[in-house]
């Protein structure tokens, strides 16, 4: 089999990540981010839940992100304990542009806090910060960008018009923050479409898992080689993540 | 913040009679819309022993098997349900002939619409057959009133098939012409988006042109679309894959949604229009997934294919606004767009939702869950090594098997294979789906064998699926073997390997596990509906849950209305905040809620009649709930949220003396000015009044009837009066909405009655009890093989039957009794305590109710419990009260009936309200009547009951109340 890495002693520790949250909060794109670097309207349809998987360096440790990036619609609702049991780590993610997302991200971290990994650790994400930030980044409104979610519903109102973001902004910082604080959460707003915030998210991660006790109690930790990419089974990713300390994906390329 | 379904309660396996339907592709009865129905309604199904031949030469073997005629269709299986079979609209035979066979053999020629002919021989007796006929013949009829003859040339004209035999007859005739047009009238047919973005694969690598030659003939000879006949060869042809161009109407045909095509002309057209415009929760989520449907794709990357997409997609959530729209069903309607038209998809879509995968889409994916453990439990069964090594490293098989499932490989496998894959999952059932998902597993059983975790699992399922087309023996030395791909193994696999998996299987895997699957959705629904409450106030996590036990129950009794699309169009604005679904419930469901809670806002009547007790419980009704529900509604909606119910009862459940006085004070005063009107003191009287009902004795009804004379007398007194005027004077006429009593006096009233005091303090908390629901209950797996909700159903119509029986009989042998259980029993012997010294000073105490006075008079005579008591049956016995003892507890009937005349005077005195009648009730054990285990308390008694009866009253019975007697002991009605 393509298994390059097959048990070779590997220092890598693997980490199971679960993205949950509302629909169209964003959660493939900035999975997309991390993975690949790009942002673009999804592709992948994602049925239970789509598994990606990345590396990220941390001092001298590779950690080995197993992404299971959840489907939002309400239904799947139900099943979504089969991606969370076992996870090391979460992403909720909410849409500073809609306010009932944070509340639906409140609901997904009871029920992680309640039924999940009792040391899991939880990152709240505001995504779409982009769209509430002054024009002194410059607004970016390219042709390609706008095509890319011209046609999706979801776009959030008012990105075309982005006459004053700052209104477009339903979730003050500071409140998710507060929350975050006062529910144990690392806290970050993002924005999946700049790659702002995005990498943050999974290094302060890495920081906060307890490594020494996932080396201590995992299986060996022998990290079989990633896969990522989707039906055609191709590695697709060749850009690294933005991160000094990334790893080299040598391994995750191997399986065309 | 939560939805509350019931729906999974309504789930009952299917009938026999369903199942043979199923297996004819044909609507199950609870999927048939209106007119259908009641065209095809009054009609006699049957079912004959018979023989198939066809009609022409010597092409095909005679089949025994069955035919049935199942109007509008007959239909025929050979015994094997396998070989041979049909499903034929009654509108496609032309022609019946009796043929003139040799003597004693009964014979029917049919004539169908594409030139074929059959012969059934009917095996059965001669006036069976003749019964056949004759229904056969009046079926006929009907249809051909019904005009559905003359529907059919111009239905069968869009099916493609018709044109592929149409040219290779004119080819026959004259090679040159028809080929020229041949072009046009393909365009007549329906087809798919490939027809323009051409079909997945390499037409060349899928042998196109010999399955087309190869189909062409099977169709010449057996029939085609309507009157398609599926023998032998039939499914090898589809085993090898459907050729592109005829697979649309292919899955039409196989699936049956052909049928509903055909019986519904113009209606996707039509939900299309009459919906234009409409947006909902559904059509918001088709629109985000429209982008993610088989983008690869051509047609998806254009707004033809998009369009065509929606439309398909919104029609269905239109026409099933309980399923809606579901994530997979995009990659679904997408797949099936490519071979067939928007109408087609449409049809095609609704069989596979309704009929081929049932509940797999609905909103809690019942049935997609049910399928994940029916093939987890088939994966133990047959692949155990592999199941106990997932078992050991904790992989689950959902992680990869539910997409396969929910979207039929199309998400998982290369589309081209895929659609192989749906071809025999059309033909041979949703049994495929399980086959071909063990054969995976069973391929990869070595690798498997080394996977670590659900990570790993999926990455080898994935690199597998990715490696189809390749070669399953590279290394073989012969070619032909070379030449077999990791495709082909599967299918061969499947089908040879896990022939074992019969429908029969799944449907009793199914059984076994509906039971559990809907009481971890439940339980889960449950779970998150508590999670998310805003706060619990004052309850533990238990309580709340049984505050959410009592609202499920009372939800299942009485639905509340389904929260109704947002009107078409124009009106919903799409920036309006969101609301997220949550299930609110009306009045009508509020008081069965609160009957489940607080015990007077039921009505318990111990029921006795000689055979059994039992306690017969219904909902009560008075202004006094109306006006909790409406207190308890402080965003006036007009309904209540299990939020709203979790804050109502925790300001009134552990409440003290005052505040609970506060609290029935605050509920009175509707216009919360802190004073209560005249009219509103005497509305508080009648709620008391409601709540002490069925009160033994009548301490309470002279609480009340105290209170109102102090309230009055009090409130009077404190009216303000002209300057100067004598305060003896008769007070000033009351505007009706003039502020009477306050809070303070109010609580001054009560406090001056014992009995008051002490329902405030304590009693009335006390009429709130979470306890237990006794649930409907589901199935366990244990009993599921006979169970199924169903049959508690048909226990409980049972049980219904069995009480009105015996009370029947228990009226005719006056042994029929019914009585009240009190709400608060606290009184069980008829003292009462006297009313305290008035606070009001004797100036006050003007008009001392002389009502009042006379009612203690009147009360002092105490019923003296006979003790002939013990010559009662001793079967008057409340069952609840299990402590009471047989002998001293039962109060002779007499005792009872002279009572109601005692409160006649009291009665007066209460001059201004009705009251119900104070029931009585034997309630020689005080408070503590727990009702827990009532009803099975109350059966496992009942057979006890009637045993004891007939033998003690075994000569008194007629000979006829004996029998039935002796029937009910045999009836078994319960449980
Ligand atoms: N402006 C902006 N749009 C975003 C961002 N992240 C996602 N989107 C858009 O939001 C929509 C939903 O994104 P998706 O990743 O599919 O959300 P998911 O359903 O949570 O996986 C898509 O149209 C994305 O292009 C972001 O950071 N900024
Ligand atoms: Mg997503």
């Amino acid at each position: 089999m393509a298994d390059a890495s097959g048990s070779s002693a590997d220092k890598s520790v693997q980490v199971k990540l679960v993205l949950l949250g509302e629909a169209a909060v964003g959660k493939s794109s900035v999975v997309l981010r991390f993975v690949s670097n790009e942002f673009q309207a999804n592709k992948e349809p994602t049925i239970g839940a789509a598994f990606l998987t990345q590396k990220c360096r941390l001092e001298d440790r590779v950690l080995r992100y197993e992404i299971w990036d959840t489907a939002g619609q309400e239904r799947f609702h139900s099943l979504a304990p089969m991606y969370y049991r076992n996870a090391q780590a979460a992403v909720v993610v909410y849409d500073v542009t809609k306010a009932s997302s944070l509340e639906k991200a409140k609901t997904w971290v009871k029920e992680l806090q309640r039924q999940a990994n009792p040391n899991i650790v939880i990152a709240l994400a505001g995504n779409k910060v982009d769209l509430v930030q002054p024009a002194s980044a410059p607004s970016p409104t390219p042709v390609a960008e706008s095509e890319d979610e011209a046609d999706d519903a979801t776009a959030t109102p008012g990105e075309a018009t982005g006459e004053q973001p700052e209104s477009l902004r339903q979730v003050p910082r500071e409140e998710a923050e507060a929350y975050a604080q006062e529910a144990g959460l690392l806290f970050f707003e993002t924005s999946a479409k700049t790659g702002e915030g995005i990498v943050e998210i999974f290094t302060e991660i890495a920081k906060k898992i307890p490594i020494e006790q996932i080396l201590a109690s995992s299986r060996g930790g022998a990290g079989r080689a990633g896969g990522v990419g989707g039906r055609t089974g191709t590695g697709s990713q060749q850009g690294g993540v933005n991160l000094e300390e990334n790893a080299a994906k040598g391994k995750d390329a191997c399986n065309c | 913040m939560s939805t509350i379904s019931t729906h999974l309660r309504n789930f009952k396996e299917p009938t026999r009679e369903q199942l043979n339907l199923l297996f004819f592709s044909l609507p199950i009865d609870a999927e048939t819309h209106g007119g259908e129905k009641a065209a095809s309604g009054e009609l006699e199904r049957m079912e004959i022993s018979a023989v198939l031949t066809l009609g022409v030469q010597n092409i095909e073997d005679a089949y025994p098997g069955k035919l049935y005629l199942i109007p509008p269709y007959l239909a025929f299986s050979s015994l094997d349900r396998k070989s041979v079979r049909f499903t034929i609209p009654l509108s496609t035979i032309r022609r019946v002939e009796r043929l003139n066979a040799r003597a004693g053999i009964y014979a029917l020629s049919l004539s169908l619409w594409h030139n074929t002919k059959i012969v059934v021989q009917l095996t059965s007796l001669r006036p069976t057959a003749d019964l056949f006929c004759s229904l056969l013949r009046d079926a006929l009829k009907a249809e051909l009133n019904r005009g559905q003859m003359k529907a059919v040339k111009s239905f069968i004209e869009t099916c493609y098939s018709e044109s592929l035999l149409a040219n290779i007859e004119s080819d026959n005739k004259e090679n040159a012409g028809s080929k020229a047009d041949s072009g046009s009238t393909d365009s007549l047919h329906l087809g798919g988006l490939g027809l323009k973005f051409k079909y997945p694969g390499d037409p060349r690598k899928l042998r196109e042109a010999s399955k087309m030659k190869l189909w062409t003939t099977y169709l010449k000879t057996h029939g085609r679309n309507l009157t398609l006949l599926r023998y032998p060869q039939y499914t090898r042809l589809v085993q090898v894959g459907l050729p592109n161009r005829l697979r649309g109407e292919m899955w039409e045909t196989l699936s049956g949604s052909l049928y509903l095509r055909f019986a519904h002309p113009g209606e996707y057209e039509r939900i299309l229009k009459e919906n234009e415009g409409r947006t909902s929760t559904s059509t918001e989520e088709i629109e985000k997934d429209l982008h993610r449907s088989l983008p690869e794709y051509p047609a998806y990357q254009s707004e033809e294919g998009i369009g065509a997409l929606r439309r398909v997609l919104q029609a269905y959530s239109f026409r099933h606004p309980e399923t809606g729209y579901c994530q997979a069903m995009n990659i679904l309607a997408a797949a099936i767009l490519i071979y067939m038209s928007e109408e087609q998809a449409f049809w095609l879509l609704q069989v596979i939702c309704d009929r081929l995968l049932p509940g797999y889409y609905s909103p809690s994916m019942h049935g997609t869950l049910l399928d994940q453990r029916v093939f987890e439990s088939l994966v133990h069964k047959c692949l155990p090594i592999l199941y106990e090594h997932f078992t050991a490293v904790d992989v689950q098989l959902s992680v990869a098997s539910l997409p396969w499932f929910l979207s039929l490989f199309i998400n998982s496998m290369p589309m081209v294979f895929a659609f192989r894959i749906i071809d025999c999952f059309f033909c041979m059932g949703p049994k495929v789906l399980f086959q071909v998902g063990l054969t995976i597993l069973k391929i990869n059983g070595e690798e498997l064998l080394q996977v670590q975790d659900d990570g790993g699992f999926i990455h080898l399922m994935r690199n597998y699926f990715a490696s189809l087309g390749d070669s399953a023996h590279p290394e073989s030395a012969d070619p032909r073997a070379r030449a077999i791909t990791r495709f082909q193994e599967l299918l061969l696999v499947s089908f040879r390997e896990f022939a074992i998996i019969t429908d029969e299987m799944i449907q009793n895997e199914r059984k076994r596990f509906r039971g559990e699957i809907v009481h971890s959705i439940e339980s889960f629904s449950k779970r998150s509906a508590i999670r998310n409450l805003k706060t619990l106030h004052r309850f533990t996590k238990d309580q709340a849950g049984l505050i959410y036990d009592a609202l499920f129950k009372a939800i299942c009794i009485e639905p509340p209305p389904a929260a109704s699309l947002p009107p078409p169009s124009l009106l919903t604005t799409k920036d309006s905040p969101e609301e997220r679904p949550e299930t609110r419930i009306g009045l009508k469901t509020f008081r069965v809620f609160l009957s489940e809670i607080a015990t007077w806002a039921r009505i318990e009547k111990i029921v006795s009649n000689g055979f059994q007790q039992r306690v017969e419980r219904e909902v009560a009704e008075h202004e006094f709930i109306d006006r909790i529900f409406s207190f308890w509604d402080t965003d006036y909606r007009g309904s209540l949220s299990f939020q709203d119910l979790i804050s109502g009862l925790d300001g009134v459940m552990f409440n003290d003396l005052m505040e609970n006085i506060e609290w029935f004070f605050n509920l009175h005063d509707k216009n919360k000015d802190g004073y209560l009107t005249k009219d509103e003191v005497l509305t508080l009287s009648e709620s008391l009044l409601f709540i002490f009902r069925y009160e033994i004795g009548d301490a309470y009804l002279g609480a009340v009837s105290r209170f109102m004379s102090n309230a009055f007398e009090y409130g009077d007194a404190l009216l303000p009066r002209p300057e100067g005027s004598d305060p003896d004077d008769d007070p000033p006429p009351l505007e009706s909405n003039q502020p009477y009593i306050n809070l303070a006096t109010f609580r001054m009233v009560v406090l001056a009655d014992e009995v008051l005091e002490s329902f405030f303090e304590s009693d009335f908390a006390s009429t709130f009890r979470l306890e237990p629901v006794p649930m409907m209950e589901m199935p366990n797996a244990n009993t599921s093989l006979l169970g199924g909700l169903w049959d508690t159903l048909t226990s409980s119509d049972n049980r219904k039957i069995f009480n009105r029986l015996t009370d029947e009989v228990g009226r005719t042998i006056g042994k029929h009794q019914v009585y009240h259980r009190p709400a608060i029993g606290k009184f069980a012997t008829l003292e009462e305590p006297k009313a305290r010294e008035s606070l009001l000073t004797p100036t006050m105490r003007r008009s001392a109710s002389k009502a009042s006075l006379r009612l203690e008079e009147q009360s002092t005579p105490r019923v003296d419990i006979p003790s002939t008591s013990k010559s009662a049956p001793a079967n008057l016995n409340v069952p609840i009260r299990g402590e009471v003892d047989k002998a001293e507890g039962g109060l002779s009937p007499s005792a009872y009936s002279a009572m109601p005349s005692m409160f006649e005077a009291a009665a007066t005195a209460a001059a201004l309200m009705e009251r119900t009648p104070f029931a009585i009730d034997d309630a020689k054990d005080d408070e503590d009547d727990e009702s827990e285990d009532e009803t099975e308390g109350e059966d496992d008694g009942v057979m006890d009951e009637v045993d004891a009866f007939l033998e003690a009253h075994d000569s008194g019975l007629t000979p006829a109340e004996q029998e039935l007697a002796q029937d009910l002991i045999h009836a078994e009605p319960v449980k």
